[in-house]
């Protein structure tokens, strides 16, 4: 009986035991689980309010301003020469692009001279990656500082000046606003109220970035791209080298037999 | 015979057992947490400043389509911010470093697909990203970087309980 009774009350303290131990892994798992909902709560809510967040900071893919007498279908690109003429020189430039500048100071005249001949159209798309990869904001800032040079109706000559005084890839000298202001001291008729605060307050840092994300979902990965009527030809045009000579031939080849474009003075086209 | 081989095999990685069971791999726990808590806030705050430029990095992969290019570069960085924070106090260590270990096995993949199809792009692994010169490609590195990386979470899997972390103090 005795016996008996000692058994009985050994099972009861091993169940009891055996319960308390099972209570503490429950609770355990229980904590281990709200620890878990606790942290993808976290994280899912983190990732939502960046989403939105960045959502309403970027800027739109189609600008809300943009400079006067930009063409495309969400006038994304300033255009330079007759807007009739038989062949159309697209180009994609970064203001800090040293190879950029490279073909601007070999190619400019050329250019500027098949434009003034009627020959050709240019359609400059102004790009602003540079930044992303050396940091800095002189691509933005030159890029904005073309728009206002735009509005004013004299982005050749400063489009040429600023790529005639381009600073080293590394160095951001383009970043400082007195810098393009200076330089557009050199163009004639360019510097006043309007173009300095255009260039200070950054007005068309929409506009740009919206060039940007424009050249971000194009097929062209890098600086200068130019394009004769759609082809590529720099460095090369098939087997031939890019040369001002070349360019000037491939242009009057692809005109042949097609009348030439009606030049004006003033080169702002509607 | 067969109790003392049994009681040997123990024995002779009980040294290295007991550091990596006691106080100085909890010591070392922490490091691995702190480690990788800086590596994602350094990468996530990198890419928050410039929208455009975190979906430009995506993109430049071309692997996802148009229509996840922006939620997932937007998204991103707040995903690595998310992992800092919660590696930095130490919550939930096992899971989030089940999740960062996920995500760096996706990047060592998408920076090593990029590197089989021959496109040259910088990987946007710390901000910047889209496409680059070839001779500026740094592929292996990034996958050698990456990898590293990849060990801490591993460890951090493995042994999840560290010094001063929220996950010990309520467990007390």
């Amino acid at each position: 009986m005795s016996e008996k009774n000692r058994e009985g009350k050994r099972t009861a303290r091993e169940r009891m035991l055996e319960e308390r131990a099972a209570e503490e892994a429950r609770s355990k798992r229980k904590k281990k689980l709200i620890i878990g909902g606790v942290v993808l709560a976290v994280i899912a809510a983190g990732v939502i309010t960046g989403v939105v967040v960045q959502n309403q900071r970027s800027k739109p893919d189609t600008p809300v301003a943009h400079p006067a007498g930009t063409i495309g279908d969400k006038n994304l690109v300033i255009p330079d020469g007759p807007a009739n003429a038989p062949s159309v020189l697209t180009v994609y430039e970064d203001p800090r692009c040293p190879a950029c500048g490279t073909f601007e100071r070999e190619f400019s005249s050329t250019v500027n001279q098949l434009e003034n001949q009627g020959k050709l159209y240019g359609n400059y798309h102004i790009v602003s990656f540079i930044d992303r990869s050396l940091g800095g904001k002189g691509s933005k800032y030159g890029a904005n500082a073309l728009a206002c040079a735009q509005d004013a109706g004299k982005f050749r000559e400063y489009h040429d000046v600023m790529y005639k005084n381009q600073p080293e890839e590394t160095s951001d000298s383009f970043g400082d606003k007195s810098t393009l202001i200076d330089l557009a001291k050199q163009v004639p008729g360019l510097d006043s109220p309007t173009f300095e605060s255009c260039v200070n307050d950054n007005k068309y840092a929409g506009w740009v970035s919206a060039v940007q994300q424009d050249f971000d979902k194009s097929s062209y990965k890098s600086t200068p791209t130019i394009l004769l009527n759609g082809t590529p030809i720099y460095p090369k045009n098939g087997e031939e080298q890019i040369s001002p000579e070349n360019l000037a031939k491939w242009v009057d080849a692809a005109n042949a037999g097609k009348p030439l474009g009606t030049v004006t003075s003033a080169t702002p086209a509607p | 015979m067969a109790s003392q081989q049994t009681a040997a095999a123990p024995d002779r990685g009980s040294g290295l057992r007991r550091a990596v069971d006691g106080e100085a791999g909890e010591w070392f726990g922490l490091a691995a947490r702190i480690g990788l808590a800086v590596v994602w806030a350094w990468a996530g705050l990198a890419k928050v400043a410039d929208p455009a430029e975190a979906a430009q990095a995506v993109r430049a992969y071309e692997i996802l389509p148009e229509s996840l290019v922006k939620p997932i570069g937007y998204g991103l960085p707040f995903l690595e911010l998310a992992l800092a924070l919660l590696l930095l106090i130490g919550l939930g260590t096992r899971i989030v470093a089940v999740i960062s270990a996920l995500l760096l096995l996706t990047f060592i993949g998408g920076i090593s697909s990029a590197w089989a199809r021959g496109i040259s792009i910088d990987c946007g692994c710390f901000g910047g990203g889209g496409a680059v010169d070839s001779s500026q490609t740094e592929y292996l590195q990034e996958i050698m970087r990456d990898s590293g990386f990849l060990l801490l979470a591993a460890w951090l899997v493995y042994r999840p309980r560290t010094k001063l972390s929220a996950d010990a103090w309520l467990s007390a």
